[in-house]
């Protein structure tokens, strides 16, 4: 038998690499898929044993109270109804689209703020010699070292003498203080790399300062934008620590605290819990997913100056 | 209209090196200036200053009567073409043109024209819709040079404009550039390190070194009368062959002493017993005849070049470079004489490098 | 002092939103946070505030308790970055090579790290269930155990455990961080190491791995970091327990703040961590530096 000799090792290679990616596959889609297949099981069907990896009818009926009583059109189930009946609506499930509406609006507000704020200094420090520069960037440095939680005291005394406990703008202020020095880092470094001559031409051009970032950097750093806002929004839609600090009622939650209330809460199902969990993790997933080129460059050029 | 004046202009960067230091000079209007320099001598920087991209650290920098040091690049009413062109590469060619006059507001229709205009004298009017990047080197050189010629700018700036270009198509582009200031009513300010430029371009060179000038002259003067040792031997190609001697007066007559090599040196130079440098272009010698100085050596390299030939000659210890016509019939190894024209001797001062020639 | 250039005031606008940011939601809060430490602030006695200087921090360091919460996050950590290093080199390695489906198993290794951290936990949590949890009903169907385990609720392996779900998450920047650092291994390298007649394996010892140093430097910086200040799995899993075997530093910070109300110790104990960040971080840059 003759077989060209190439062949075989490269089959062999193939064979390898597949198999290691169905490996890693396993692992990354692993638990989410079960996440998935557990929200769409009923609250029978999820406590079966051994559990169903695929669920044998499944069942949007979760995510149907969600909708329902986050809009108004269904009620929660009554206090001592028997959770494990069929439809059983606990009633945390009334508070879950306010509170991604909430989500919604720190996340974009803190998005476009972060923007505002994050651009025209990342400009300055990018392509304008001026005293201070190493001490703002070493600034910025700085808040990437201090943990998140050492901020977290002093930052809840401010905003509760300030009367701002429990609003939503406390939180999109805390988010931006956790956000604007990445995003600074990170389009600073990418302004960097444009060549000056660019700057001067346009100066020369008859640009001021603000109009060199407006007309010429802003068209040409589109892709840097668009990775460093959605750094932005993802950070601020899934943070978890400062929103517990800072938020108590309804009106100012966010997803990840209610959906945290429900995990300690005993009397709501698996299969409940898992569907709040899908709600918060779409919109992220989906967003990391489409955009993973730019977030992948985004995400490097952020660290490797880091 | 614009007249530019320097006066002790100073340039201190921020790590603290001095670019340049205590600058004089006045550029006249409509003039069209080279600053001339090997890399790192200042010359960017200088444009620059005209420019307002960078800031003047000590002096004063006028146009006509104004000092300019605190007006941004942005009010000022000048325009530059760069060495790397700096084309906007998310714009067309035509809003790369135009948008120097979109960004003072020209009128759309005087946009219009002043854009075509320019196109059509740079012949690029068949890429208008382009983007710089579907472009060749030399058609995005000329879209830089339409950039700053739609704005018929009173002060024109460019800094190494042909450098990045091929040699055939840099010298049609010096004919251009050249053309193009005879054509506009703007002082030209021009940047380069190739002495072949700068001698084709100028009204007035200035050659600069570590910050400072070293002369200012017209390109004659410049390449005939060099001021110092550095300028000398900055300009000409091949270089100007340089030969240490002693000056001594035998005779009532100035000479060049080098071993037993003399030279009588005509009456320009001037100057007491010293150490001195004689400088020969290798261009700069022709048969020996009696009335002429002559110098003689041993032929050591014969090389053809074209329609003549470079020979390194031995003389008294030092190799000299010269350019001869082809047809003269040389041997390695054999000895041969030259005559020197006087007029075009030139003599330093061997420790400070000037020029002994009185002034004119 | 130069005047101020034209320039500068250009920058100063430019950068103003960034600075009255910096300011007010880190600086400040920084130095309050000093302030705070220095007393005995208690929000349940809020009308008494004695200034107690230093005693924050001498009772914060000489509380068993505390440094028994520090070994824990050291271990947390180590456990959570070695793994993270030894999963995410595989996953560069194998990212980095040419194949059909590369692309999308790149953008589906982001679905980790883009989950927020509280689903993280939540779905951890489910998967660790001593009842209904797919980790039992896994190791139940393939007969790796006999019987249903409770995993989380036992202390020898709630940090290991948890550790377990940060990692997940983590694995896929760290290995994106590594792949870049791969990708800038100059392909001559290896030419040259392949026509000297080095196999494969051999190739991967001596110019792969000491290339990589860079980004193992970089990821065990970060994750490091990230690793020590770590509080949402904790809360969300074990909230500390069982026990108190998974209290850690963040955690005790949480606990003595927003629990005992003892604004005061909680403070110095977020000092004392944010100088830990600081000094582990520097002693890690200089240590693998020398090793580079
Ligand atoms: N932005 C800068 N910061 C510090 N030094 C600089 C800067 N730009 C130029 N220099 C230094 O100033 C000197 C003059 O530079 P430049 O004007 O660019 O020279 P040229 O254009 O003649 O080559 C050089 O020594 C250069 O290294
Ligand atoms: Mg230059």
């Amino acid at each position: 038998m003759i077989v060209p000799r190439p062949i075989a090792p490269r089959m062999l290679r193939l064979a390898a690499l597949g198999l290691a990616s169905l490996l890693l596959l396993a692992y990354v889609l692993g638990p989410v898929m079960w996440l998935l297949s557990s929200s769409l099981q009923t609250e029978r069907e999820i406590v079966s044993i051994p559990p169903h990896w695929i669920p044998e009818s499944p069942t949007l009926a979760n995510f149907k109270a969600i909708f329902a009583t986050g809009l108004g059109l269904a009620r929660p189930s009554p206090a001592g109804t028997d959770p494990s009946s069929g439809g059983f609506i606990p009633s945390v499930a009334a508070n879950l689209l306010p509170a991604m509406a909430n989500s919604f609006i720190v996340a974009v507000t803190v998005t476009i703020l972060n923007l505002l704020i994050g651009v025209p200094a990342a400009y300055a420090i990018g392509k304008i010699r001026f005293r201070g520069r190493g001490l703002t960037l070493y600034a910025i440095l700085a808040t990437r070292v201090i943990p998140d939680i050492a901020l977290v005291v002093p930052l809840f005394l401010v905003v509760r003498k300030l009367g701002m406990l429990d609003s939503l703008a406390s939180l999109i202020i805390a988010y931006l203080a956790i956000t604007v020095p990445f995003s600074v880092f990170v389009l600073a470094s990418f302004f960097e790399q444009m060549p000056d001559d660019l700057d001067r031409a346009a100066r020369v051009d008859g640009c001021s300062r603000l109009r060199v970032l407006t007309h010429v950097y802003l068209p040409l750093a589109r892709p840097a934008l668009v990775a460093v806002g959605l750094f932005a929004f993802l950070a601020s839609w899934n943070e978890f620590l400062l929103a517990l600090m800072f938020t108590q009622t309804a009106a100012s939650q966010t997803l990840p605290i209610v959906v945290a209330g429900i995990t300690s809460d005993f009397t709501v199902s698996f299969s409940f819990l898992n569907a709040a969990g899908v709600l918060a993790v779409v919109p992220p997933v989906l967003l990391a997913v489409i955009f993973e080129r730019y977030i992948v460059s985004g995400l490097t050029a952020g660290a490797v100056k880091g | 209209m614009a007249r530019i004046r320097f006066q002790s202009v100073t340039k201190r960067y921020a790590n603290g090196a001095t670019a340049v230091a205590g600058l004089d000079l006045d550029i006249a209007d409509q003039e069209f200036l080279v600053l001339l320099g090997p890399s790192g001598c200042g010359k960017s920087t200088t444009l620059n200053m005209i420019a307002g991209l960078e800031e003047i650290s000590e002096g004063a920098l006028l146009f006509d009567d104004r000092t300019m040091n605190n007006v941004p690049a942005h009010r000022r009413d000048v325009a530059m073409v760069f060495q790397s062109y700096a084309l906007y590469p998310h714009k067309s060619v035509f809003e790369n043109i135009a948008f120097g006059l979109r960004m003072r507001r020209v009128p759309e229709p005087e946009l219009r024209r002043r854009v075509m205009d320019a196109a059509a004298k740079l012949e690029i009017a068949h890429l208008l819709e382009r983007r710089p990047s579907q472009l060749s080197g030399g058609q995005r050189q000329r879209v830089a040079l339409g950039r700053a010629m739609v704005r018929e700018p009173s002060v024109f700036l460019m800094d190494e404009p042909l450098s990045n270009l091929d040699a055939s198509l840099r010298i049609s582009m010096r004919a251009q550039i050249r053309h193009l200031h005879a054509q506009m009513h703007s002082t030209f300010v021009y940047v380069t390190h190739d002495q072949a430029e700068a001698l084709t371009l100028a009204d007035r060179i200035v050659v600069m070194r570590d910050g400072t000038i070293q002369q200012i002259g017209s390109p004659d003067d410049i390449y005939e009368r060099p001021a110092n040792l550095f300028v000398a031997s900055f300009l000409g190609s091949p270089a100007i062959n340089l030969l240490e001697g002693a000056l001594e007066t035998i005779g009532g007559t100035l000479c060049f002493r080098r071993g037993a090599l003399t030279v009588p040196l005509p009456a320009c130079f001037r100057g007491d017993a010293r150490e001195v440098v004689l400088g020969l272009r290798p261009e700069d010698v022709g048969p020996a005849t009696s009335e002429a100085a002559q110098i003689h050596g041993v032929v050591d390299t014969a090389m053809p070049a074209g329609s003549d030939q470079f020979l390194g000659v031995a003389v008294e210890g030092a190799m000299l470079f010269l350019r001869v016509p082809k047809d003269v019939r040389v041997r390695e190894g054999e000895p041969i004489g030259f005559g020197l024209t006087e007029s075009r001797l030139h003599l330093f001062d061997r420790t400070t490098g000037r020029s002994l020639r009185r002034a004119a | 002092m130069r005047a101020v250039t034209h320039d500068e005031r250009a920058a100063a606008g430019l950068l103003a939103g960034l600075v009255a940011v910096l300011m007010a939601v880190t600086a400040f809060p920084i130095l309050y946070s000093l302030w705070i430490s220095l007393f005995a602030v208690n929000l349940r006695r809020p009308n008494r505030m004695p200034f107690v200087g230093l005693d924050n921090y001498i009772a914060v360091l000489s509380s068993p308790a505390f440094w028994g919460s520090v070994g824990r996050t050291a271990l947390f950590s180590a456990l959570a970055v070695a793994a993270i290093l030894v999963i995410a080199t595989l996953v560069a390695l194998l990212l980095d090579q040419e194949f059909p489906g590369r692309r999308i198993l790149s953008a589906c290794l982001l679905i980790p790290w883009a989950i927020p951290s509280v689903v993280n936990g939540l779905m951890w949590k489910w998967i660790y269930d001593s009842n209904y949890g797919a980790l039992n009903g896994l190791l139940l169907q393939l007969g790796f155990i006999g019987s249903a385990t409770i995993w989380l609720g036992d202390s020898n392996r709630t940090l290991p455990l948890i550790a377990n779900a940060f990692i997940w998450k983590e694995v896929p920047l760290a290995a994106i961080l590594l792949l870049v650092t791969l990708k800038s291994i100059p392909a001559d390298l290896y030419g040259a190491a392949a026509v000297d007649g080095a196999p494969a394996w051999r190739r991967f010892f001596a110019i792969t791995l000491p290339a990589l140093r860079p980004g193992f430097l970089l990821v065990t910086l970060y994750e490091a970091m990230m690793a020590v200040r770590h509080f949402d799995l904790f809360f969300l899993l074990t909230e500390g327990g069982p026990g108190g075997a998974s209290d850690v530093v963040a955690w005790r910070i949480y606990v003595e703040t927003f629990r005992n109300l003892s604004f005061g110790t909680g403070a110095a104990m977020s000092y004392i961590l944010a100088i830990a960040t600081l000094l582990m971080s520097y002693a890690l840059i200089r240590g693998m530096a020398r090793t580079l």
